[in-house]
């Protein structure tokens, strides 16, 4: 042991190696990075997502990458906004539906205007910027949740008002004749048959091309607020998102900057919303609401504020996730394996899991063999697990079969395992439901760990039954529940995101 | 240290300024000077003014009347940032340090307004010479620094900005005895070497022993003004501050 020095307790000694063990992921991550250039990791980026259509020629997945291209290129909008000035911006979704219907406006039939694509986008950019800063001007003196609650208002006035300027009377301007009102957005039905991308001649008309402009965008963004952040302005955000009256003290201007923040992160979403109208070609007022915004936030805290690979990180995550879930066995695996991790988080010693593992697997059979002698003929007939298996040939591909098979195989083993009834299957898996959440509750009040053990019994059991009678079905309120749970979980045992740093809070 | 010149023109006047915070009046018609070189003491007790009139001087509020005279020129109505640029700097109460930043950043953060490159690095490295601790933390983030370490980042933050004036609020605030007698050695060392400080501190006889004037504060009311010998001297100041 080193001797102490002079003015350093314990705690301010260890801080180092505290980091380091409470943030291995991000070691794993940045520690591979710092060895690259930036250009090395934009590169890596673009090679990585230029891959995935060699990979795959599913329209399905190439919709989930360009979506993740997407989300991350307005989630590193957010993140200069929320993650570098820190301002709790809400309304951030109504610049991206700006930048959307600017883009309906300029290059439509519905207006009549068709503007080249060069001209478009920097123009719409530029307009993203310009409001973004006139919308923080009226927010300058308001801090934290005061902020938020006025920038959500924002957000939700421009839904409402695409939604329903379609019968706008404009009689009084000058110079415009018009017969009766006018349709300035065609409401809900949204403004439809709008141009593709064209840049020299080249039109993005598939799905293919304009994932790979997101991605070629994504990259600059990334590569400009990379730069943006460790330049004199970023510098100044942090200080000023860690003390705002010391930063002032210092001389910065930090109404300027917090307009800047508001400005960037405008500019940034509107030209998102650019590449999204011009790929799904029409444009609602359903596309940009409050979901859109708590996916986004998602996005940005999941990964961890101000970082950058975090966004990235994060936005793969909210995408992807949601979309594997969509296939139920596979939803199912994660289900079983997510609870068997958690329950090794949660009991110590790790060895004791095994032993309540095989305690619940003996109930579940007792239970089986129960349930057939009392009601013989109520249960429902399943495949034998057999069945499931493939078949048996010795070679490479018995393995991917496997793997292939892996989420089934499992979902089979337990449906076996478990006494799953024919019919009143709804108030069965109700009443096992309310008896669960009861259970739950009393195991997180337990401390002893034999109490806990035995309690955790009947729950993981009726966790499993619970999943595979009531929820495994309904995969759309299922998806949302498990992303939920993620969040919650991941918020818990790391509150600054997988890859942002842990904040240090002077008291 | 003591023989400032009366009819050079004073770095920071206050003339009759009254400051508001809603109805309240807390200010009421403060008058103060500093000369250049000079260190000055403003004392008081809780909620007598002190930092209010730091604010004041700052711009962090502005007075309801009154001018704030800097170099010769009125600022009540500029900018802070305006203010740091014609050559303040403050020492924040609870130093107030960025938390999240690395030492150095600190540091950086304190030349804000400046563009010189070479200068920057000219008066970081003195702000290192006169702070070795901080050398030693360079990378490490300012909010894993003991008490005492922040009160000197502090410090080498204002200094960084290359002021004619610093102010400090409280610069004795929550640190160890030992600490505070270093710290007040190291002020006195800054004032030597040029810089003109105009101090708040609730710590009369610590702030007087370096000091070469110094204004007692009352309920918003400039109630004494003495050379600092004499204020050590002064009977009432001495019952109401000094504790003996």
């Amino acid at each position: 042991m080193t001797e102490q020095r002079i003015g350093t307790d314990e705690w301010v000694e260890q801080h180092e190696a505290r980091l380091a063990t409470q943030s291995e992921l991000r070691e794993l991550v940045y520690g591979f990075g710092e060895q690259l250039p930036l250009w090395g990791r934009l590169g890596l980026l673009l090679l990585i997502g230029l891959f995935v259509p060699v990979l795959t020629s599913n329209p399905f997945h190439i919709r989930i990458a360009a979506t993740i291209a997407l989300m991350a290129t307005l989630g590193v909008g957010l993140n200069v906004v929320v993650g570098y000035a820190g301002l709790l911006d809400l309304g951030f979704v109504a610049f991206y539906g700006i930048g959307a219907y600017a883009y309906a406006y300029l290059s439509s039939d519905f207006t009549g205007v068709h503007l080249p694509t060069l001209l478009t986008i920097p123009l719409i950019t530029v307009l993203g910027a310009v409001v973004g800063f006139l919308l923080g001007l009226p927010s300058l003196r308001l801090v934290g949740d005061y902020l938020a609650i006025v920038t959500l208002a924002f957000g939700q006035i421009f839904v409402q008002l695409m939604t329903s300027l379609t019968r706008v009377d404009l009689s009084w301007v000058p110079f415009l004749t018009t017969d009766g009102p006018v349709n300035l957005t065609r409401g809900p039905n949204g403004i439809i048959e709008l141009d593709s991308i064209s840049i020299f001649g080249f039109v993005a008309d598939t799905l293919t091309e304009n994932y790979i402009i997101r991605l070629v965008v994504l990259i600059l963004v990334l590569l400009f607020v990379h730069h943006l952040n460790n330049s004199r302005l970023g510098r100044a955000w942090r200080a000023m998102r860690e003390d705002e009256l010391a930063a002032e003290a210092m001389g910065m201007p930090t109404r300027l900057l917090k307009l800047q923040a508001f400005a960037i992160g405008a500019a940034i979403a509107a030209l998102a919303g650019t590449l999204f109208a011009a790929e799904q070609k029409a444009v609602f007022p359903a596309n940009f609401d409050v979901t859109l915004l708590i996916t986004l936030y998602g996005v940005v805290v999941l990964g961890g504020l101000g970082s950058l690979p975090g966004v990235l990180l994060g936005a793969v995550i909210m995408i992807a996730v949601p979309e594997i879930l969509r296939d139920i066995e596979l939803a199912s695996l994660l289900f079983y394996v997510g609870s068997v991790v958690a329950l090794i988080g949660l009991i110590k010693p790790r060895r004791l899991v095994g032993l309540l593992l095989l305690n619940v697997a003996i109930i579940g059979l007792l239970v089986q063999v129960i349930a057939e002698s009392i009601w013989p003929d109520s249960l429902a007939e399943l495949p034998s697990v057999a069945s499931v298996f493939p078949e048996f040939s010795v070679s490479i591909r018995f393995v991917t079969a496997i793997i292939d098979s892996l989420p089934e195989i499992v979902t089979s083993i337990v449906r076996n395992w478990l006494a799953i009834p024919v019919g009143n299957q709804e108030l069965i898996g109700n009443i096992a439901l309310a008896i669960l959440i009861v259970l739950i509750l009393i195991a997180s009040r337990i401390k002893q760990t034999t109490q806990l053990l035995i309690t955790l019994v009947p729950t993981m059991y009726l966790l499993a039954l619970v999943w595979e009678i009531r929820l495994s079905g309904q995969e759309s309120v299922t998806r949302l529940i498990f992303v939920g749970v993620v969040l919650i979980v991941l918020m818990i045992y790391r509150p600054h995101g997988l890859l942002g740093t842990q904040r240090i809070e002077i008291v | 240290m003591n023989g400032h010149d009366k009819s050079a023109t004073p770095l920071l006047r206050l003339t009759d300024v009254n400051t508001y915070y809603g109805q309240i009046h807390i200010l009421q018609d403060v008058n103060l000077e500093v000369y250049p070189g000079e260190l000055v003491c403003l004392l008081g007790g809780n909620a007598s003014g002190k930092s209010t009139t730091l604010k004041t001087i700052l711009g962090l509020v502005t007075p309801a009347s009154g001018t704030v005279e800097f170099a010769g020129e009125e600022v009540q109505h500029r900018s802070t940032s305006y203010r740091i640029e014609r050559g303040m700097a403050v020492v924040p109460e609870n130093r107030r340090i960025f938390a999240d930043m690395s030492v150095d950043e600190n540091l950086q953060m304190g030349a804000y307004l400046r563009n010189d490159k070479a200068e920057i690095e000219q008066d970081r490295e003195r702000v290192l010479e006169l702070f070795p601790r901080l050398r030693e933390r360079l990378n490490q983030l300012g909010g894993t620094l003991s008490g005492g370490e922040q009160q000197m980042l502090a410090m080498g933050r204002a200094l960084m900005s290359r002021p004619r004036l610093i102010l400090m609020d409280e610069p004795s605030m929550g640190l160890a005895p030992l600490l505070v007698e270093q710290n007040f050695q190291i002020i006195r060392e800054i004032n030597e070497q040029g810089t003109t400080i105009f101090m708040v501190e609730q710590n009369a006889n610590m702030a007087l022993s370096i000091a070469d004037r110094g204004y007692v504060l009352q309920t918003g009311r400039i109630v004494l003004e003495d050379v600092a010998e004499n204020l050590l001297q002064n009977e009432q100041l001495r019952k109401a501050y000094l504790g003996r």
